[in-house]
């Protein structure tokens, strides 16, 4: 039997791209995952749990890996392995500590000789680390041959401001919910400053202090941590569990949206009472 | 009273109404999709979102599907003309009718494709105005003043492009040059459409002219961003790739479906210019887009790293083998076609060498360097790379690979091109020998910075593959300077024997036209997915459900679906542009020229 000319054609083409998607589907299958976000402020971690959260940040969303190793020569960038005990001495008059912020918030201001100015804020987009990950970022470098003893103070306050969804993000969202009314209900009916402290409202150390939830967390996971609190993961360093899954039982929608709005307005800039 | 149109359609009869059917079918099919929408946004009306759910397949795939067809298809339109009023002017100039027919062929072909890119373009925008809102919202604040330049160029374009083909025949003879004006006229708004819209895209990729909010400080920036002019360079060199691809499949089918030998010469014949145009502009789009790549990481280290390095690093060897199957198809098709030229027989002993060029430097353009492996694997190998071959695939060995075989593509062209004619010319001797001392000085140059390129910093490396392409271009433009003179006039060793060429050449021609198409996807998927999980990267972040880039199995089997629904529906189209000839002698009102025996085109 003869085939039609298109049909032969067409069974051509087909065999073709058949071939090129079979060979595309037998390499290595690697999805590009958007990046979790990490939230440390105020918990207990111990050094080995913020080292390990570092480790998990220089491969993944820091993206430090694809031009710093450890324990080899980079073409791009310094090999990192004993950077914990360099740091103290790479600068004069600049310790350890600061040494490593300095180098991941203002890469350009001291280069290793022999590499190129390539490196960019990772608390800038697109990497956007926020000072949680920054703290346990530094405290991983730290480890590589130093002590670990760098606390969250170590990490400036406005570092990470811009670090989650980009400036536009941010920019963008507008609830139609009442911040002070939120505020009311973070002290009142929802009863949030029995654990979380949010500037100047609650003192209790039970759950992770709020008051830069808003730069270091995207509106989805706020809004999706107080309906469904285990849904979203446990911060490092609090045992999971405490917090009660029953708030979207017990606040309304009117409630629940001005509470969202009052948390989005906890930037760390100390101003803890809500503006209309 | 006129009973058909200039193109020779009927206004009625089977043809019409298969059209108007045909027209009928592909509008319910869009019409249903969108329906099938409506429950969902009835639910939402009123409510300020982010994002909509696409029913069934997800807004990210049904996005990605139809601006990849709008593309190809726009590529295509936008591709074709290009070379279409060159050969129109060729054919003025010359007097050669054979020169008119094939534009008039060819813009027949864009003509009947051009309502159908205008439907997928705003498929595409109703699709990211719906399910997109959020970032259409954020593009539009940016962007706002260029969607009225480029309505207005869309307006200038169509009516030009209309003016162009329905007046074919009614600005002829002594109004041909207006004619040719129109065509002319037809590129430049053209290619200002792509540049206007590329800037959307480019944004996307490297936001300029924002600060770190993503607030608008400059206009201008945001348009002339870092991609911008890499992107609209190698954008239009592979149009025009793209265009000669299809015109040369478009060929390729009708010289397979041909019944007679007239018929068989006439499109081997245009199977060969869209060949000949495609591999002409093939060969520089490496360098175009060398030069993307370099601005990208100019624009951001990190991006530039993550391209070549990262989760994308298998694509570019995907990427090498479709190119190495472009490099070696467009040799063998013109090999195959020597065998049709009496005298050629002088430059096929040359073939096996030039196979074996185009085979290394296939294999070493394909050898990775900075892969993904699995544990195993890196234990076979030793390291995280092969201790002799990883040499191979770092960018000194595949810049040196790439311009050989751009040189050994180029030796190809210049072998069919002489291949029926020897030089009068009493200096031919000294002018062949300056012309192979030029190759032969490429190559040497070309392999030497390849060799010295390992031996020094990466920064002066970079700098090497400049001379690399200038000696390989410099070379280029010596020997074709010498070549026209030196073949003018030149004795005929016999005429080319058209369409006397083997069936498989023109499966090649196929095979060109959809690995080029595949191609196309495949470096959409690039381009996009090196913004991972941002809309605009670093500026406005993805935060669907869909904000992860997929792995390239699944990013290969939706390219392979776009593929196969734009081929078809190309062949559609094709088909109901082709019913207007059924039942007549010619295809419009110049009769297409007999080619069979007909001297080479090169020859005039």
């Amino acid at each position: 039997m003869r085939l039609p000319v298109p049909v032969k054609v067409g069974l051509f083409a087909l065999v073709v791209m058949g071939a090129y998607t079979y060979y595309a589907n037998s390499i290595p299958q690697i999805q590009s995952k958007p990046p979790e976000e990490l939230s440390l402020e105020g918990g207990n971690v111990t050094p080995e749990q913020l080292v390990a959260a570092g480790e998990k940040i220089f491969k993944d969303k820091g993206t430090c890996e694809i031009c710093h190793k450890i324990g080899q020569k980079g073409t791009r960038a310094p090999d990192l392995a004993g950077v914990g005990a360099i740091a103290a001495k790479r600068r004069a008059g600049v310790g350890a500590k600061g040494y490593l912020v300095e180098s991941l918030l203002d890469p350009g201001a001291f280069l290793v000789e022999g590499y190129p100015n390539i490196m960019p804020r990772v608390d800038r987009p697109p990497i956007g680390l926020n000072r949680s990950e920054l703290w346990a970022l530094a405290a991983f470098l730290q480890s590589q041959g130093g002590t670990v003893d760098i606390t969250l103070d170590d990490i400036p306050k406005t570092a990470g401001a811009q670090a989650v969804g980009g400036g536009a993000q941010a920019a963008e969202l507008k609830l139609p919910g009442d911040a002070k009314a939120g505020q009311a209900v973070f002290s009142g009916k929802g009863a949030c400053i029995a654990c979380h402290k949010a500037g100047a409202l609650g003192a209790s150390p039970v759950g992770p202090e709020l008051t830069q939830i808003a730069r270091i967390q995207t509106p989805e996971y706020i809004m999706g941590k107080i309906l469904n609190p285990a849904g979203m993961g446990t911060v490092a360093g609090y045992p999971p569990g405490v917090m009660p899954a029953t708030f979207g039982q017990t606040l309304t929608a009117r409630e629940y949206l001005d509470l969202v709005s009052f948390l989005l307005t906890l930037k760390g800039d100390g101003a803890a009472t809500a503006k209309r | 009273m006129r009973v058909h149109c200039e193109e020779g359609r009927p206004r009625s009869g089977p043809a019409a109404r298969w059209r108007r059917y045909a027209w009928a079918v592909l509008g319910g099919s869009v019409l249903s999709l969108c329906l099938l929408a409506l429950p969902g946004l009835a639910q939402e009306a009123g409510k300020a979102v982010e994002y909509r759910a696409f029913p069934i397949f997800g807004s990210r795939l049904a996005v990605w599907a139809v601006a990849q067809i709008h593309l190809n298809f726009a590529a295509f339109i936008l591709g074709v003309p290009i070379f279409a009023v060159i050969i129109e002017i060729m054919g003025w100039r010359t007097g050669d009718t054979r020169y008119d027919w094939l534009a008039h062929e060819l813009v027949k072909l864009t003509f009947a494709a051009f309502s159908t890119t205008a439907l997928l373009g705003a498929a595409l925008l109703f699709l990211l105005i719906g399910y997109y809102p959020k970032v259409w919202n954020y593009l539009t604040g940016i962007f706002f003043p260029t969607y009225w330049v480029y309505v207005l160029l869309f307006f200038l374009e169509t009516f030009a492009v209309y003016l162009w083909y329905y007046g074919w025949d009614w600005l002829s003879g002594p109004r041909k040059w207006i004619h040719v004006t129109l065509g002319v006229l037809s590129n430049l708004f053209g290619t200002a459409i792509l540049v206007v819209s590329n800037s959307w895209v480019t944004f996307m990729v490297s936001p300029g002219g924002v600060d770190e909010s993503g607030a608008l400080t400059s206009f201008w920036g945001a348009v002339n961003n870092f991609t911008w002019i890499p992107i609209n360079i190698h954008r239009l060199i592979a149009n025009i790739v793209f265009g000669g691809t299809i015109c040369a499949a478009y060929a390729a089918v009708r010289f397979l479906s041909a019944k007679s030998d007239e018929e068989r010469a006439r499109y081997d014949w245009m199977g060969y210019v869209g060949n000949f145009v495609a591999l002409s502009a093939f060969i520089v789009l490496p360098f175009a887009g060398y030069y993307l790549g370099r601005e990208i990481y100019a624009y951001n280290q990190t991006m530039g790293i993550t391209m070549m390095g990262g989760f994308m690093s298998w694509l570019w060897i995907i990427q090498a083998i479709l190119i190495g199957i472009l490099f070696i198809g467009s040799n063998y098709y013109l090999w195959l076609g020597m065998e049709r030229i009496p005298g050629s027989e002088r430059y096929r002993k040359y073939v096996p060498y030039l196979l074996m060029v185009l085979a290394a430097g296939f294999m070493v353009w394909a050898t990775p360097r900075s892969l993904i492996v699995t544990l195993r694997e890196t234990r076979a190998m030793g390291g995280t790379h092969h201790p002799i071959l990883g040499l191979l695939g770092v960018m000194s060995a595949k810049n040196t690979a790439v311009n050989l075989m751009i040189l050994t593509t180029f030796l190809s062209f210049v072998f069919y091109r002489r291949a029926n004619k020897v030089s009068a010319k009493p200096w031919a001797g000294v002018g062949m020998a300056i012309q192979w001392a030029a190759v032969g000085a490429a190559a040497v140059i070309v392999t030497f910075y390849g060799v010295y390129g390992y031996f020094v910093e990466s920064i002066v490396r970079i700098g090497f593959s400049v001379y690399q392409v200038a000696a390989v271009l410099g070379a280029i433009v010596v020997v074709m300077v010498i070549d026209i003179p030196l073949f003018r006039g030149a004795r005929a060793t016999g005429e080319i024997r058209w369409g006397a060429i083997a069936p498989r050449s023109q499966y090649v021609l196929i095979l060109l036209a959809v690995t080029f198409t595949w191609l196309m996807g495949l470096m959409g998927f690039a381009r996009s997915g090196i913004r991972q999980h941002w809309h605009v990267y670093g500026v406005l972040r993805d935060t669907s459900p869909e904000a992860f880039t997929p792995a390239l199995g699944y990013a290969s089997s939706v390219i392979t679906v776009v593929t196969t629904v734009f081929l078809a529906l190309v062949m559609f189209i094709f088909w109901l542009g082709s019913l207007g000839e059924k039942g007549k002698a010619e295809a419009h009102a110049a009769p297409a020229p007999a080619i069979a025996g007909g001297s080479a085109p090169e020859a005039r």
